[in-house]
C-alpha cells in the first residue's frame, strides 16, 4: 500500500500533536502571556495584602460577601459560582477561613486550584494567657505587622511562582507595601520608646492579639474565651476574673464590631478598662484596610499603654 | 428466628399444659453472648489501637522548636529575623548586597532596629559578618554600646573566611533567659536565583562568643541549636493528620 505525500504529512501532524498531549498536561499552572490572574481570598486582611501586592497586574477577587463574619460562615452558592473562575485562593490555612475548602470542593476546583497558604512560612506562637496548661496555636497571624510582612513575602513568592511573568513586580511590590507597614509601626514605636512597657498587664477577650501583642514585646495575661470564638461557663469566667485580679491586670481588650456582654461584667468585676481592637473585618474589602485598621489598633494600644502609665 | 417444635393440641389426654422447647435447642443465647464479646473485643481493640491525634513533630536533639521550645522574648526575635532573612535574602537577589545593621535602622527592620520592640526584648547587641572578609563591613556593627564583650569583627570575619555564608550575629541580650542569636544565611553564587537559605539559631548563653564557624556539625558542637518554626504549613499537616 503507497501513501502519498500529502496524508504523510498529515499522519505527521497527527502523531506531532499527540505527543505534545501528555507534555501539555504535565505542565505547571503558570499564566499565559497576556492574562490577568484571577486571585481569590478568605479574609479582609488579605484582599489588603493581595492587592498591594499585585497592583494592576492581577484581579483580586473576595470569595465571601465584605459583611460576613468569617467564624461562623456557611458557603453560599455565589461563593461556588465565585471560586470556579479563580486561578489562586489566598487562605489563612489555620483557622477562619476552613469554610473555603468547602466552596472549593463544591465548585469542582479540589483539584485544580492552586491553594496559597499565607502562613505556610509564619512561625506560629500560642494562644497567651492560661489555657490549661496547653499550647494552642493562635491563627490570627493577620492582626500584626511583622507575621503580616511574612505573610505578604509569602503570597508574592507563591504568585511569583505561578504568574513568573509578573515575578519581579509582586517581588517589588511587596517589598515597597512592607516597608509601608513597617513605618506605620515604627511611628507608634516612638511613641512607646518614652513609656515604661514592663508595667502593663493586659487580658483580652478573644485570643486574637498575642501576635500584635509580641511585636511590641508586650504579653497577654488572660484570654477571656476558652477557645476560638467559644463563651466561657461561669466557673471558667470565675477562674478568670481571679486570673486578672492576680495579675494586677489594668486593661481588656475586647473586640471591635461584636457585643461587648463578655467584657461588661468582667469590667464590673476587677475594675479593668475596656479598650475595643479590631479582628480586621469590615464592610468593604479595600486595598488600604489592613494599615487603616491597624493604624487604629495601634493607636488602641497606645492609648491603653498611656492608660497604664497614669 | 427460632423456630417452634410442632406439637399437636391436645397431645396431653389429660389436658395439662405442655412446655414447648425451641427447635434450636437455646443457641441463640450462646450466639447472641458471643456477638456480644465480638463487638465489646472490637471496640477494646480500636480504643487500644486506634491512631493517636497527632502531635507536633519532635526536634532533633541539636534543634529547639520556636512554638514551645523558646522562651517569650526567644521567641519574639525569632519571628522577627523570619521575614527579616527573606527581605535580606531577596535584597541580595535584587542588588547583591547585603542589608547592613546601618541600613536595617533607616528600613526599621526588626529585630535589629532600635525601637521599643529592641528595648523590651533584651537590647541585643547585632552585628553582621560578610563572607570571607577580613575587614569589618561598613555599618557592620549596630553601634549600640554596653558593657558586655563583644568579640572583635576582624577576628570573626577571619573566621568565616570560605565559608560562603553571611551571618547576623546577636548577643548580650539583658532579658531573664535570653539567648544568643544566629542568622545564617547560606549565599549561592553563580547567579543562582532564590538558592540562599537562611537559619536561625540560638545559643542559651546570651554571652555565647561568635562560633567562627558556622558550618552546622561545628555550631552543635559548640552547643547551639537550630530553630524549627511550627509554622502554618505544618500545623496544615497536623489538623490534615500528616504529621508524624
Amino acid at each position: 500500500m503507497t501513501v502519498s505525500p500529502k496524508h504523510r504529512a498529515i499522519w505527521r501532524r497527527c502523531l506531532a500533536l499527540l505527543m505534545l498531549i501528555p507534555a501539555i498536561a504535565l505542565a505547571s499552572p503558570t499564566v499565559p502571556l497576556g492574562k490577568k490572574l484571577k486571585i481569590g481570598v478568605t479574609l479582609h486582611p488579605y484582599y489588603s495584602f493581595v492587592a498591594n501586592i499585585v497592583g494592576d497586574r492581577a484581579e483580586v477577587v473576595a470569595l465571601i460577601p465584605a459583611q460576613a463574619n468569617p467564624h461562623n460562615y456557611q458557603p453560599q452558592p455565589d461563593d461556588i459560582t465565585r471560586a470556579m473562575t479563580l486561578d489562586a485562593l489566598v487562605v489563612n490555612g489555620i483557622g477562619h477561613d476552613e469554610w473555603a475548602s468547602q466552596i472549593v470542593k463544591a465548585a469542582g476546583r479540589g483539584t485544580t486550584l492552586p491553594i496559597i497558604q499565607a502562613n505556610a512560612s509564619v512561625a506560629l506562637i500560642p494562644i497567651g494567657g492560661d489555657q490549661g496548661g496547653a499550647k494552642v496555636v493562635n491563627p490570627h497571624t493577620f492582626v500584626s505587622t511583622t507575621a503580616a510582612i511574612q505573610q505578604v513575602f509569602e503570597i508574592a513568592r507563591r504568585l511569583g511562582e505561578l504568574d513568573p511573568g509578573n515575578a519581579a513586580t509582586y517581588r517589588h511590590n511587596a517589598l515597597a507595601y512592607a516597608a509601608r507597614i513597617r513605618a506605620l509601626r515604627a511611628g507608634f514605636m516612638t511613641r512607646f520608646a518614652a513609656l515604661d512597657l514592663s508595667a502593663f498587664r493586659c487580658a483580652t477577650t478573644h485570643a486574637g492579639y498575642d501576635y500584635m501583642m509580641q511585636e511590641f514585646g508586650l504579653f497577654v495575661r488572660a484570654v477571656i474565651e476558652p477557645r476560638h470564638g467559644v463563651a466561657p461557663t461561669a466557673r471558667q469566667l470565675a477562674n478568670t476574673v481571679d486570673a486578672i485580679k492576680k495579675a494586677n491586670v489594668r486593661v481588656l481588650f475586647a473586640e471591635k464590631n461584636f457585643s461587648l456582654d463578655l467584657a461588661k461584667p468582667i469590667e464590673a468585676a476587677t475594675g479593668v478598662k475596656v479598650f475595643a481592637l479590631s479582628h480586621i473585618t469590615g464592610d468593604t474589602y479595600s486595598a488600604d484596610e489592613f494599615e487603616v485598621a491597624m493604624r487604629e489598633n495601634l493607636e488602641t494600644l497606645a492609648e491603653a499603654i498611656e492608660f497604664t502609665q497614669r | 428466628m427460632a423456630r417452634l417444635s410442632r406439637t399437636w393440641p391436645c397431645a396431653d389426654p389429660n389436658g395439662a399444659n405442655k412446655v414447648v422447647r425451641p427447635a434450636s435447642g437455646r443457641w441463640e443465647s450462646l450466639a447472641l453472648l458471643l456477638a456480644a464479646l465480638a463487638i465489646i473485643a472490637s471496640v477494646t481493640g480500636y480504643v487500644l489501637l486506634r491512631p493517636k491525634h497527632p502531635g507536633p513533630p519532635i526536634p532533633l536533639g541539636w534543634q529547639v522548636r520556636s512554638f514551645d521550645g523558646l522562651g517569650a522574648v526567644d521567641q519574639a526575635i525569632h519571628s522577627a529575623l523570619l521575614p527579616a532573612g527573606e527581605e535580606i535574602i531577596w535584597n541580595n537577589n535584587d542588588t547583591g548586597g547585603w542589608i547592613t545593621l546601618e541600613r536595617a535602622q533607616e528600613i526599621w527592620l526588626p529585630p535589629f532596629y532600635r525601637d521599643a520592640f529592641w528595648k523590651t526584648n533584651g537590647q541585643v547587641h547585632w552585628q553582621l559578618i560578610l563572607p570571607g572578609g577580613h575587614l569589618p563591613h561598613a555599618g557592620s556593627d549596630d553601634g549600640h554600646e554596653d558593657d558586655a564583650p563583644a568579640p572583635a569583627t576582624s577576628e570573626v570575619s577571619q573566621a568565616t573566611q570560605g565559608q560562603g555564608a553571611t551571618v547576623y550575629y546577636g548577643a548580650a541580650g539583658r532579658a531573664p533567659g535570653q539567648s544568643a542569636y544566629l542568622l545564617v544565611i547560606g549565599h549561592a553564587h553563580a547567579g543562582v536565583m532564590w538558592a540562599n537559605q537562611a537559619t536561625i539559631w540560638v545559643h542559651p548563653d546570651p554571652n555565647a562568643p561568635y562560633p567562627g564557624i558556622v558550618k552546622p556539625e561545628s555550631l552543635v558542637g559548640k552547643g547551639w541549636r537550630q530553630v524549627i518554626p511550627y509554622d502554618g504549613a505544618s500545623e496544615v499537616e497536623r489538623v490534615k493528620g500528616n504529621q508524624p
